[in-house]
C-alpha cells in the first residue's frame, strides 16, 4: 500500500467513523462497497465530500465514471492522482 | 389518564445502573457532561457509524425495554433535540462549506426514531414529538393514545442533550445530557401512576432539575405525587396503590 492509498483509507475511516477497523482492513483492492467493506451510496456522498476538501480537487456529482473511481481504495489513489496532476 | 411503568431505563453521564440513580436521587448533583456516550456495543461497529450521542443515549436505554421478537410503537421525545448538530450545520453554513450528507440527513427530528426502527426491525408506529418543558407529558399522552389503540406496550423515550455553549444562555433547561426509557402499559403488574392534567393559576415555580430527572426521583425514592406546573397546564403525577 503506497503512501496515498494509506492516506485515503485512513481517511475513510474517520470520515465515516468506522469504529474497529484500521488501514490495514482495507486492502487496495477490497471493494469499498456492498459486499467488502460495506460501505453505501450515504457513505459515498460522504466520502466525496471528504476527498474534495482533503486533497483539493473537484469530484463531479454527475459523472459517469464516478462509480468506477469508488471501486477501491486503489482506483480511488489512481484517480485523486490524476486530479491534482490535471 | 392511568398507565404501569412496566420498566424503565435512565443513562446521564456516569449515571447507568440502578444504584448509580439511587444515589443521584438521593442526592441529585449537577453531572460534569464531558463527551461521554454510551458504547452500543450490542451493535455491529457498521451499524454504530451514523449514531449521533443523543442517538447512541436513546438505543442504549430503550434496547432492553424491547424483547428481540417484539414490535412496540415508539414515542421519541425531546423539547431541544440534537443542539450540538444543529450548531455544527449552522457553522458550516454560515462559513459558506458544503454541508456533510450524512449529517443533513439525520438533521431532522424523527431520524432517531427512524434508526431504531430500522436498527430494531420496528414496523409499527413511531411518533417525535417536541414540546415545551412539559414535553415529557406531551409524550406520556401519545403513549396513552397507542395504548387506548390497542398497543399492548408502548416504548418513551424522552432524551435531551447538553447544548453546544453558544446556546447555554437560552437552553437552561438541560444541565446534562440524559435519556429515560419507558415501558408502558395500561394494565398488569409494575408501577401504576395516574397523570392528571389541570389549568394552573398560580405562578410556577423554577425547578430545579428538569421533569424527567425529577420523575426518575420519585421512582427511586418511592414518592407518591409529583406536581408539574408549566404556563397554563398544571400536571398531578400520583401512583395508585
Amino acid at each position: 500500500m503506497n503512501a496515498l492509498q494509506q492516506d485515503i483509507a485512513q481517511l475513510i475511516i474517520n470520515t465515516l467513523n468506522l469504529e474497529d477497523v484500521t488501514v490495514a482492513d482495507i486492502p487496495p483492492d477490497l471493494p469499498l462497497f456492498g459486499e467488502g467493506l460495506g460501505l453505501d451510496s450515504v457513505d459515498a456522498l460522504e466520502l466525496a465530500l471528504a476527498l474534495q476538501k482533503r486533497y483539493d480537487i473537484r469530484i463531479a456529482s454527475d459523472s459517469k465514471d464516478a462509480r468506477q473511481h469508488f471501486t477501491t481504495v486503489a482506483s480511488l489513489a489512481a484517480f485523486v492522482q490524476a486530479q491534482q496532476e490535471a | 389518564m392511568n398507565f404501569i411503568i412496566d420498566q424503565w431505563r435512565a443513562w446521564a453521564p456516569g449515571l447507568d445502573s440502578d444504584a448509580d440513580w439511587l444515589a443521584w436521587s438521593r442526592q441529585p448533583v449537577r453531572v460534569p457532561d464531558g463527551d461521554a456516550q454510551p458504547s452500543c456495543d450490542f451493535l455491529p461497529p457498521m451499524q454504530r457509524r451514523r449514531l449521533s450521542r443523543l442517538a447512541r443515549m436513546t438505543l442504549h436505554v430503550a434496547w432492553p425495554l424491547c424483547a428481540e421478537d417484539e414490535q412496540l410503537p415508539f414515542v421519541f421525545a425531546s423539547r431541544h433535540g440534537e443542539t450540538p448538530r444543529t450548531y455544527a450545520l449552522l457553522s458550516e453554513v454560515a462559513e459558506q462549506q458544503p454541508l456533510s450528507p450524512t449529517q443533513f440527513g439525520l438533521s431532522v427530528h424523527n431520524a432517531i426514531a427512524g434508526q431504531w426502527s430500522i436498527l430494531r426491525g420496528q414496523r409499527g408506529e413511531s411518533v417525535a414529538i417536541a414540546g415545551e418543558a412539559d414535553t415529557f407529558e406531551h409524550a406520556l399522552v401519545e403513549a396513552s393514545a397507542l395504548l387506548d389503540d390497542g398497543a399492548p406496550a408502548v416504548l418513551v423515550v424522552l432524551a435531551e442533550e447538553y447544548p453546544p455553549e453558544p446556546y447555554r444562555d437560552w437552553i437552561d433547561d438541560v444541565p446534562f445530557s440524559y435519556a429515560l426509557a419507558l415501558r408502558l402499559k395500561r394494565a398488569g403488574s409494575g408501577e401504576a401512576w395516574q397523570l392528571q392534567l389541570e389549568p394552573n393559576r398560580e405562578d410556577a415555580a423554577v425547578e430545579a432539575w428538569p421533569h424527567a430527572l425529577n420523575v426518575i426521583r420519585a421512582l427511586q425514592l418511592r414518592s407518591d405525587t409529583l406536581v408539574h406546573a408549566w404556563k397554563t397546564r398544571r400536571w398531578i403525577w400520583q401512583r395508585i396503590p
